[in-house]
């Protein structure tokens, strides 16, 4: 059967903060902060969305968590597992693929 | 009116979150409110204005309930976990407690007399001692099932709906599972004669855990105001 992407969508959230968990471990408001800074503010959201989302990456065993003191502020921090690499990468060459085929379709036009 | 962080509390404690996942989200969101508030101070941003960049406290603790839930497979599988899990286990369970019970206390009460179930009868303490075991068998049973289906909730944050849904099912079969001594055989089997008693134990313990919900609820909103 021919390989579809139901995850377009619901995948990007999970792609943003995999690749920005890639870099550094992160807590929370850094994550919300570093995509509102690198998307040049085109992606904002209810900040409080991002607890449930690490939770449930955390669930997948994608990331893990634990409480850092820096600075004198005690944070949880999140940062990659293994898995959350692999997962990173399928999501990644999902994405190139769907950005190429949408790339296409819409012409130079949108490029 | 509670602030952010109590408003949110209150809503996860009446959507059932479990107390220690409860701090952790509670902890985290307060942390993020407390980064806002600096960055508004320094911004020149009122306090409203960088909680409204949080989101609606009542959907945020659902969201963090919808991830709690999937994090688990019985809080995925609600229906197969509450639904038709107590309907398999309830009646295997029971009735292998029943069994095991029966089996403990023939041995313990009569063992050492050769007494046979044929003539149990005419001996009335080592009968009184057998009913009795069973008897406390049996009801400790229900209630240790119901109670395990109480902790799976809890655990998997499937909420009081699924929790009703899985003592009604207990319920019923406590009301209509039935067991008997005869003189040549110990039985199980459906009755028509309810045992009351026996169906109150989880219903007694869902009301309980209700009650309990509600008194948790209505302290934070207390200590909140």
């Amino acid at each position: 059967m021919k390989k579809t992407n139901p995850s377009f969508l619901n995948g990007v959230p999970e792609l943003l903060v995999l690749r920005l968990l890639a870099r550094r471990a992160m807590y929370g408001y850094q994550i919300v902060e570093e995509i509102r800074t690198q998307s040049g503010e085109a992606l904002s959201f209810g900040e409080g969305c991002i607890y449930p989302y690490l939770h449930h990456l955390e669930a997948e065993k994608f990331v893990s968590s634990r409480r850092l003191e820096v600075e004198g502020r005690s944070r949880n921090y999140y940062q990659l597992t293994p898995r959350g690499e692999k997962r990173l990468a399928e999501l990644g060459s999902e994405w190139k693929r769907v950005t190429a085929g949408v790339a296409r379709l819409l012409g130079e036009q949108y490029a | 009116m509670p602030d952010f962080i109590d408003q949110l509390r209150c809503r996860l404690l009446e959507l059932g979150c479990p107390a220690d996942r409860m701090r952790r989200m509670v902890r985290e969101v307060a942390e993020h409110r407390d980064d806002l508030l600096v960055a508004a101070q320094m911004e020149g941003v009122g306090v409203a204005e960088a909680e409204a960049r949080l989101g609606s406290p009542q959907v945020l603790a659902e969201e963090l309930m919808e991830s709690l839930r999937h994090a688990t497979w019985c809080g995925r599988h609600r229906f197969i976990s509450f639904g038709l899990l107590p309907l398999l286990l309830f009646p295997v369970f029971w009735l292998l407690a029943l069994f095991f019970g029966a089996l403990a206390g023939y041995l313990v009460c009569c063992g050492g007399n050769e007494i046979t179930l044929k003539n149990l009868t005419a001996n009335p303490v080592a009968l009184s001692h057998l009913l009795l075991v069973l008897r406390g068998t049996d009801y400790i049973t229900t209630g240790l099932l119901f109670l395990g289906f109480c902790l799976l909730a809890r655990r998997s944050g499937a909420g009081f709906k699924w929790l009703g849904v899985a003592g009604l099912i207990c319920a019923v079969y406590a009301l209509f599972l039935g067991w008997g001594l005869m003189p040549y055989t110990f039985y199980l089997s459906f009755t028509i004669h309810p045992n009351w008693l026996r169906a109150a134990i989880p219903l007694s313990m869902l009301v309980l855990a209700c009650w309990r919900r509600q008194r948790v609820v209505h302290e934070a909103l207390k200590t909140a105001r």
